[in-house]
C-alpha cells in the first residue's frame, strides 16, 4: 500500500510537548509517549465504545472530562492525564464497577492477571461505601470451553467485538439492559461458533473463563513459552503456560507474534496432544511379529545395522524416505543431509501440501521482493483468493484479510469451488466447479480455456477489477499448481504495483520442508539437483557427492515399496500410508525395513520394523517456517518425558551410520549450530539472527537462481488434506481439548438450566 | 412458520418501508406480539429469517424493549404507573388496588390467562394522573371505583373507552395562555385533512416550496429562535444548517415522539389532535435539508396515537401533501411511522437512531453529531414533535412574529403538561418566559386542597428541583438555567408541603436505574446504586453517612456519562439531597412524611 504523507500535529499532555500524525486518538498517543491511560472498553483494532470511562481526562477549555479513546488530538490542545480530577474519576469509576463485580478474587480463575484487579491496585479505592446487595446469577456453561460468570463481567464488550469485527461470527451479543445486562451466546445458551477462544483472551476480567484451564493453577506459579503454534502452516505466536513440565494452557499473552491478538481453536485449545495417553514413549522393535519396548541403543542399532544391510544388499536406489510437515527446518535439513549424502540416495519426498516449489521456481529471481507476509496481506489494497477456504485452512490468513478489509477497506477477489465464508467481505467472487480453479486461473493469464459462458463472463469482470486495483495480495491453495502457479505469476505481473504471493499449505513446517529441499528434485532452497554446481556445493557441505539422478517421488516411492523395489523406508513426521491412501498398507510390510519416528501409532507405525519416538514442537528447539516463508523461533517449553527431537535421533543415526561406512558424519550437535549452516548455505534464509532470537520472525524468500519455466508436478502430487478448525491431520486426533469441541459441535449438551432464564422477559 | 395473511402483509410493508431491512425489526417484533401475546422461537426465526439477522441480532435487540415478551402474559397487560406524576396522585396505591383486585403481584398473570400486571414507567398520562394503560388503551384520573369498573369490563370479554384524548388537554384558555400551537385543540375533527386544511392547514408547506429556498427557510426559523422542545433547548435553526449540503448520501428527517421524560405529556396531545401538523412541519424540515425521507418514531406505548399519525399521513399523500413531486413542485418527501418499544433512552436522538435501525438503543458517541452521520450514517436530523409541528407556524407568520411571541433568544411559546399537587392539571401553551409561580397559581389554579407549595420540577425529572421560594422565576432556558435547573421538556410536576421527598428521590431513582441502557459503567452501575441506597433509606434502614453518600454517588455520574441519562439521574437526586437534607436526617429518625396518598382527595 502506498504510504500517503500524513501530517503531524502537535498537543500536549502532562506539560509533555507531543507529536502525532494527525487522527491520533489521545489514548494512542499517550501509550506511544509512555503515560498510562487506563481503560477497559478500548482496544486497538476494534470499534470505539466509550463505555467504561477510565480513560476520562481533562482537556484545557472543555467543561467535562473527555473519554481519552475517543478523544482526536488537535494542534494545540492541552489534556491532562494527572490531575486531582482525573485521578478521582478513575476511582470513581472502579468503584461503581466493584459495586457489583464479587471480590472473589482468591477462586476467580483470572487472579494474578485481572486487568480490573491491577487497575484496582493502582487507582482504586482500598474500601467500598457500597453495601447493598450485589447482583448474582449462576455461571452458565457455553461451549466445553467456554464459561460466562455474568457478574464478574464489566461490560466493556471486547468479546462481543472480537466475535464481531476480528472473527465475524457474531456468537456473542449483549442481552437485557441496565445493570442486568450480560452478555449473551448465540444459540439459546449455547455457542455455536468457530470456537476460537478470542473472547476468554480478550476478556479483561474472570467472567470469560476457560473450560481447558480453570481452576488448575494459579498465574504466578506457571512459566510462559512463546512459541509457534503446532499445527497449520500460518505460523501463530501461541504462549504456552508451564507448571510442573505440563502445559496447562495455550494462549496469546504479549500480542507479539504475527498474529497479534489472533489465535485459532487448535493454537489455543490444541497443545495436550504432548501428553495424550497413546503417545509412543519408548523405542519399538518389531520382533516375531509383534512391536515390543527396546533400549534405545538397541533400537538404534538395530535400525544402522539393517539400513546398511538393504543398502549394499540393493543399492541406494531402494533406499526411500518421507519428510514431514511438521518438524522443523533444521531437522529436515538433516534429513535430505541424510538421505542425499548417508544413504546415498534422491528418493526423498513429502506430503506436498502446496505448490511451494512452484511458486519459487515461477518466481526465481523476484521472490524476494514478491512473496507477501502475513502483514503485507492487511496491508493490501486489494487480496485475492483462489481454491482455499482460508477461514477453515488458513484462520490467520483469513484474519488478516478481514482486518484489510475492515481497517482498510480493501477489495477482496475470490475465486472458489462452492460458498465460503469470506464472500461476506469480498467485492467479487467467482464459484468454479471443484479442481477447475487452475484452469481459471489460466483464463486470466491467457484468455483461453474452457470454463463455460457464465464463468467466462465473471472471470472477464474480475479481470477488469483486478486492472484497476495496485499492489496486489494474490493467495492461493494446492489446487493452484504447477503450470497453473506459472499462469498466475504471469497474470500477476501484469498487475500494476507490486504484486505478491503466498501459497497456502496445510502444516506448521510445510514451507519449511519445501524449502529445505524434501524433495527428489530439489535440494535446499529449491536448488534443481540437475544442476551440477549445486549437487557439487551441496556434496561438499555434507561430505560426500550427491547422486545426479532425480530421486522417485512419495507416490512412486509407495508403489515401489508395495513392488517389492523399494526395500527399506524411512519415515519420519509422517503418515503416508493414510495420507497417500495406499491400498494394500501390509504389502508394505514387504519391505525389508520400515523405520518410523513419531509420536503416535499411526497408521504407518502400526506396519513399522522399528519406531522410535519423537518429540513434538513444543518440547525442542529449532525453527518454523510458515506457509507465508516467515521463519521463527520453537522453543522447548517441556521435555518430552523419553521421546527425543528429531533431530538428537537424525545426528545419532547419520554417526551410526558414518561409523558403518554409510556418509560423512556431521560435526554439528545441536540446532543453532544446523540453523547458522542453513543461514549460509540455504537460498533466501540469510535472514538476521537477532531478530529470531527475540522472539520475532523473518521472511526466507527461497528460490532458485532463475525462473524455470518448464517446472511441472503431477497433479496428484500437491493436495491439500483439508483440514478444518477442528481437525489437524494425524496430529489432530490426539489433541482431546480439540477433539472435544468438535464433539459438542455434533452432539450439543444440555446447557444448565438456569441458562437464560434470568434475563430473558 | 406460516404467518397469518394479515400480519404477513404487515411484515412485507414494514420491511419495504427501510433502505436497511433491519430497521424493520423493533415493528414486526411488537406486531407479532400484538398477534400472538408473545415472542415465540418460532416467530423470531421468521423475523430474523426475513431480515436476514442472527438470533444474537434478534435477541439483543428484544431483550433491551421492555414492551416486547418472550414468554406468554394475560390478554389484557394492565400496566399500571407509579412514576412521579402518578405517585403523587396515587400511582401506588392504584396498583396495589389492583393488585388486590386481581389476586396477583407485578409481572403476574390470573391463572385464567385473562390478566397481568406490570408496575411500569411514565405512560405520557401525567395530566391524567393516576393512569394505567390495559394493552395500549389509556385510562386516566383513575379512582379504586373507576379501576373497579375498568377490570370488570375487560374481564367480561368488553373493552371499556379509553380516554379519547389526555386529560387535561381540553380545557378553556387559561389566563396567560396563548394558543398558537394548541389552537386546534378541541375543534371536531381536527385531526382530520379537511379541518387541518380550513384552519390554515398546508399553507405553510406551499410557501415553503413554492416561495421558498432551503436556506430561507432556515433563515426563518433562525429567526424565530425556536429552541428544540424536548428538552434540550438547542436552536432548531442551527441544527438544520449543520447538515451538510453537498453530501452525496441520502439525508432524513426524523421526528422524535418518543415523548418519555416522567411529568411529560404534551407531545401526546399535539399528535393526537393536530397530526397534519406534524406531518407539515416535517416536509418543511425535509425541504430545509434537502432530504426525502422522514421517519416519525413514536414511543411504542402510544400505538393509538401511530394510529393516528398513519391515518393522517394517508390522507396526505392522497390529497398529494406527500409522496412524489409535492404541489407540483418537483420536491419528494416520504414519511412513515415506526415504533418503537419501551425504552426511555430512545428519546436521546443517537440512541432513538440505533433503535430505528433496528438495534439496542444505545446512544452513539459524538462527534459525529447525526447532522453529518445520522441513521444509517446518513445526515440526519432529529426534531422534538413540539418543535417540527411549530415549525409551519414560523413559515406562515414569519420567524419575526413568533419570536416576539416569547422573550429573546427564546421564542415563541411552548406547551406545558402540569401534573401533581395543582387543582388543574393539564396542557397548556405558554409564552416563553412565563413567571412559574403565576403558572402554578393562575394557569393551573393553584396547589391543590389549600396545601402549601413545596417543590416543583420545571421541565421533567431529569432537572433538579426547585424549592417554593425559587419559583419566582421567568420560565425561558436561560432564567431557569441561572437558578441552576432546567427548562427541560416542558414537563411541570408540582409538588405541595406533604410529599416526602425521600419517596420522590427514591422513584426518580427506580426510574433512571430501569432505563439506563447499560452502556456506560457510571450510569449503569451509579443509577443501580442510588436505586438500592434509596429504597434502604426510604424504608429505615439508612445511616447518617448515607446522606452524603447520595450526593457523591449522583456527583461521580454527574458529567461522566456517554449522553445525558447519567446526569439525568444526578441532577434531581442531588438537588434533593441538598434542598430537603432536613427530611432525609428526619428519615434517620424514623419520621417519614409518606402516607397514602388518598386519590380521592385531588379534585379533577
Amino acid at each position: 500500500m502506498a504510504e500517503t504523507e500524513t501530517k503531524l500535529i502537535s498537543f500536549t499532555l502532562n506539560g509533555q510537548k507531543l507529536s502525532v500524525p494527525a487522527g491520533t486518538l489521545v489514548i494512542e498517543a499517550a501509550k506511544q509517549a509512555g503515560i498510562e491511560v487506563p481503560s477497559f472498553c478500548y482496544y486497538p483494532g476494534l470499534a470505539l465504545q466509550a463505555a467504561c470511562r477510565m480513560c476520562l481526562v481533562e482537556v484545557e477549555k472543555q467543561r467535562k472530562l473527555a473519554t481519552a479513546c475517543t478523544l482526536v488530538a488537535e494542534d494545540g490542545m492541552v489534556v491532562h492525564a494527572d490531575t486531582p480530577a482525573v485521578h478521582k474519576a478513575r476511582k470513581d469509576m472502579l468503584e461503581f464497577v466493584l459495586t457489583n463485580h464479587p471480590l472473589d478474587c482468591p477462586v476467580c480463575d483470572k487472579g494474578g492477571e485481572c486487568e480490573l484487579q491491577d487497575m484496582t491496585f493502582t487507582y482504586g479505592i482500598d474500601h467500598s461505601r457500597f453495601i447493598e446487595e450485589k447482583l448474582h446469577y449462576p455461571e452458565e456453561k457455553w461451549s466445553p470451553i467456554v464459561f460466562y460468570d455474568a457478574p464478574r463481567c464489566i461490560l466493556c464488550f471486547r468479546c462481543v467485538r472480537v466475535c464481531d469485527e476480528g472473527m465475524d461470527v457474531k456468537a456473542l451479543g449483549v442481552g437485557a439492559r441496565g445493570v442486568t445486562s450480560v452478555i449473551i451466546p448465540n444459540e439459546s445458551g449455547q455457542l455455536a461458533c468457530e470456537e476460537c477462544g478470542m473472547c476468554i483472551d480478550i476478556c479483561p476480567v474472570g467472567a470469560l473463563t476457560s473450560g481447558t484451564y480453570r481452576y488448575q493453577t494459579r498465574p504466578w506459579e506457571m512459566k510462559y513459552f512463546g512459541t509457534a503454534c503446532a499445527h497449520c502452516s500460518n505460523g501463530c505466536k501461541t504462549t504456552l503456560s508451564i507448571r510442573n513440565n505440563e502445559i496447562l494452557r495455550a494462549n496469546n499473552r504479549d500480542h507479539s507474534g504475527i498474529n497479534g491478538e489472533f489465535l485459532c481453536a487448535k493454537g489455543r485449545f490444541g497443545y495436550d496432544f504432548t501428553t495424550n495417553a497413546e503417545r509412543i514413549r519408548q523405542p519399538l522393535v518389531r520382533k516375531g511379529g509383534t512391536l515390543q519396548p527396546a533400549s534405545w541403543e538397541d533400537a538404534i542399532e538395530e535400525i544402522a545395522r539393517r539400513l546398511k544391510q538393504a543398502h549394499d544388499t540393493h543399492g541406494a536406489a531402494a533406499m526411500g524416505v518421507i519428510g514431514s510437515n511438521h518438524i522443523t527446518n533444521e531437522e529436515s535439513y538433516l534429513l535430505n543431509r541424510f538421505a542425499r549424502t548417508t544413504l546415498g540416495t534422491n528418493n526423498i519426498d513429502h506430503h506436498r501440501t502446496a505448490d511451494y516449489a512452484g511458486l519459487a521456481t515461477a518466481l526465481g529471481s523476484k521472490a524476494k521482493d514478491s512473496m507477501a507476509t502475513m502483514a503485507q496481506i492487511e496491508g493490501a489494497s486489494a487480496i485475492v483468493l483462489i481454491a482455499n477456504d482460508a477461514t477453515q485452512q488458513n484462520p490467520l490468513v483469513a484474519w488478516q484479510i478481514r482486518a484489510a478489509v475492515r481497517h482498510h477497506a480493501a477489495h477482496l477477489y475470490i475465486i472458489h469451488a462452492g460458498p465460503l465464508k469470506l464472500q461476506r467481505q469480498a467485492a467479487q467472487s467467482v464459484d468454479v466447479p471443484a479442481g477447475a480453479e487452475g484452469r481459471a486461473v489460466g483464463w486470466l493469464a491467457t484468455g483461453s480455456g474452457d470454463l463455460g459462458g457464465k464463468i467466462t463472463g465473471e472471470l472477464e469482470k474480475f479481470k477488469e477489477a483486478l486492472a484497476k486495483e495496485k499492489d496486489v495480495v494474490i493467495l492461493f491453495g494446492a489446487n493452484v499448481r504447477g503450470a497453473a502457479v506459472r499462469n498466475l505469476v504471469k497474470f500477476g505481473s501484469g498487475l500494476s504495483g507490486q504484486t505478491r504471493y503466498m501459497s497456502l499449505g496445510d502444516y506448521s513446517n510445510s514451507r519449511g520442508a519445501a524449502d529445505m529441499g524434501v524433495f527428489p528434485d530439489r535440494l535446499p532452497g529449491y536448488a534443481p539437483l540437475s544442476d551440477a554446481n549445486e549437487r557439487g556445493r551441496w556434496g561438499k557441505l555434507w561430505g560426500k557427492e550427491i547422486p545426479p539422478k532425480p530421486g522417485v517421488n512419495a507416490r512412486q516411492m509407495m508403489q515401489a515399496a508395495l513392488e517389492g523395489k523399494l526395500k527399506a523406508l524411512y519415515v519420519v513426521g509422517a503418515n503416508p500410508l493414510k495420507t497417500f491412501g495406499v491400498k494394500a498398507p501390509d504389502k508394505i510390510a514387504g519391505l525389508d525395513l520400515l523405520v518410523v519416528q513419531d509420536m503416535f501409532m499411526t497408521e504407518t507405525a502400526q506396519r513399522a520394523d522399528v519406531i522410535l519416538p519423537a518429540a513434538s514442537t513444543y518440547e525442542k528447539d529449532g525453527t518454523l517456517t510458515n506457509t507465508a516463508g516467515e521463519i521463527q523461533m520453537v522453543r522447548r517449553a517441556v521435555d518430552a518425558q523419553g521421546p527425543r527431537s528429531d533431530f538428537d535421533l537424525l545426528r545419532i543415526l547419520i554417526h551410526q551410520l558414518a561409523q558403518l561406512g554409510l556418509g560423512a558424519a556431521m560435526k554439528h550437535r545441536t540446532p543453532e549450530a544446523v540453523l547458522e549452516e542453513i543461514r549460509q548455505n540455504v537460498r533466501g534464509y540469510d535472514v538476521s539472527i537477532a531478530g529470531l532470537l527475540t522472539g520475532g520472525t523473518e521472511q526466507a524468500t527461497s528460490a532458485p537462481a532463475a525462473a524455470d519455466g518448464s517446472y511441472d508436478v503431477a497433479a496428484d502430487l500437491v493436495f491439500s488434506s483439508q483440514d478444518d478448525l477442528f481437525t489437524s491431520g494425524t496430529l489432530g486426533r490426539y489433541c482431546s481439548k480439540l477433539n472435544s469441541t468438535k464433539e459438542s459441535k455434533e452432539r450439543p449438551w444440555s446447557s444448565s438450566p438456569t441458562t437464560q432464564s434470568w434475563w430473558s422477559r | 412458520m406460516q404467518v397469518p395473511a394479515q400480519l404477513d402483509a404487515k411484515f412485507n410493508q414494514l420491511v419495504g418501508r427501510y433502505p436497511v431491512k433491519r430497521s424493520a425489526l423493533i415493528p414486526m417484533m411488537m406486531y407479532a406480539q400484538d398477534e400472538f401475546g408473545h415472542l415465540s422461537d418460532e416467530i423470531l426465526d421468521e423475523i430474523a429469517r426475513r431480515l436476514g439477522l442472527n438470533m444474537t441480532e434478534v435477541t439483543e435487540t428484544l431483550s433491551y424493549y421492555s414492551m416486547l415478551h418472550r414468554k406468554p402474559i394475560g390478554k389484557n397487560h394492565v400496566q399500571v404507573c407509579t412514576n412521579t406524576s402518578c405517585q403523587l396522585r396515587g400511582g401506588f396505591e392504584t396498583l396495589a388496588h389492583v393488585e388486590k383486585r386481581l389476586g396477583i403481584g407485578n409481572r403476574q398473570t390470573t391463572p385464567n390467562g385473562i390478566f397481568s400486571l406490570e408496575e411500569v414507567e411514565c405512560m405520557g398520562a401525567c395530566s391524567g394522573a393516576p393512569a394505567m394503560q390495559v394493552n395500549y388503551d389509556f385510562y386516566e384520573n383513575l379512582t379504586p371505583e373507576k379501576v373497579d369498573t375498568i377490570l370488570d369490563q375487560f374481564a367480561a370479554g368488553k373493552r371499556p373507552a379509553p380516554v379519547p384524548v389526555i386529560s387535561g388537554s381540553l380545557h378553556e384558555p387559561a389566563p396567560g395562555e396563548n394558543r398558537v400551537i394548541s389552537q386546534r385543540f378541541g375543534v371536531r375533527d381536527s385531526r382530520t385533512l379537511k379541518v387541518y386544511r380550513d384552519l390554515e392547514g398546508y399553507q405553510a408547506l406551499e410557501k415553503a416550496l413554492k416561495e421558498m429556498t432551503a436556506d430561507q427557510i432556515i433563515d426563518e426559523v433562525k429567526k424565530s429562535s425556536l429552541r428544540g422542545r424536548g428538552g434540550a433547548g438547542f436552536p432548531t435553526g442551527m441544527k438544520w444548517s449543520f447538515v451538510p449540503k453537498n453530501s452525496p448520501k441520502p439525508k432524513y428527517v426524523v421526528a422524535n415522539a418518543d415523548e418519555s421524560e416522567p411529568g411529560t405529556s404534551k407531545d401526546r396531545p399535539l399528535m393526537e389532535m393536530d397530526p397534519h401538523a406534524l406531518i407539515e412541519g416535517s416536509v418543511i424540515a425535509g425541504k430545509a435539508i434537502g432530504s426525502n425521507q422522514g421517519y416519525i418514531y413514536v414511543r411504542g406505548e402510544y400505538r393509538y396515537i401511530l394510529d393516528i399519525l398513519d391515518v393522517a399521513i394517508e390522507e396526505a399523500y392522497k390529497a398529494g401533501y406527500l409522496g412524489k413531486n409535492i404541489l407540483g413542485t418537483g420536491f419528494d418527501f416520504e414519511l412513515c411511522t415506526h415504533t418503537g418499544a419501551g425504552a426511555y433512552e430512545c428519546g436521546e436522538e443517537t440512541a432513538l437512531l440505533d433503535s430505528l435501525e433496528g438495534k439496542r438503543g444505545y446512544p452513539r458517541i459524538k462527534p459525529p453529531f447525526p447532522a453529518v452521520a445520522g441513521l444509517y450514517q446518513c445526515p440526519t436530523v432529529v426534531n422534538n414533535v413540539e418543535t417540527l409541528s411549530t415549525v409551519p407556524l414560523i413559515i406562515r407568520k414569519g420567524g419575526d412574529w413568533y419570536a416576539s411571541l416569547g422573550v429573546p433568544k427564546n421564542g415563541g411559546t411552548r406547551l406545558y403538561s402540569i401534573s401533581g399537587h395543582v387543582n388543574r392539571p393539564g396542557i397548556y401553551e405558554l409564552p416563553l418566559g412565563f413567571n412559574l409561580n403565576r403558572i402554578i397559581n393562575e394557569v393551573a389554579g393553584g396547589v391543590a386542597n389549600g396545601k402549601k407549595l413545596k417543590a416543583v420540577l420545571p421541565g421533567g425529572t431529569s432537572c433538579p428541583l426547585l424549592k417554593a421560594d425559587e419559583c419566582d422565576v421567568a420560565m425561558d432556558y436561560d432564567s431557569v438555567a441561572k437558578i441552576g435547573s432546567m427548562l427541560g421538556s416542558g414537563g411541570l410536576v408540582v409538588m405541595d408541603e406533604d410529599t416526602c421527598m425521600v419517596d420522590v428521590a427514591r422513584r426518580i431513582a427506580h426510574f433512571y436505574a430501569h432505563e439506563s441502557c447499560g452502556w456506560c459503567i457510571p450510569c449503569r452501575e451509579g443509577t443501580a446504586w442510588l436505586r438500592k441506597l434509596l429504597d434502604r433509606f426510604h424504608e429505615g434502614g439508612g445511616r447518617q453517612e448515607d446522606i452524603p453518600l447520595i450526593d457523591e454517588v449522583s456527583q461521580n455520574i454527574l458529567g461522566n456519562t456517554l449522553c445525558a441519562l447519567g446526569d439525568a439521574a444526578a441532577l434531581p437526586t442531588m438537588s434533593i439531597v441538598r434542598k430537603w437534607r432536613g427530611e432525609f436526617e428526619d428519615h434517620l429518625r424514623g419520621k417519614c412524611l409518606h402516607k397514602p396518598a388518598d386519590v380521592l382527595t385531588v379534585a379533577h
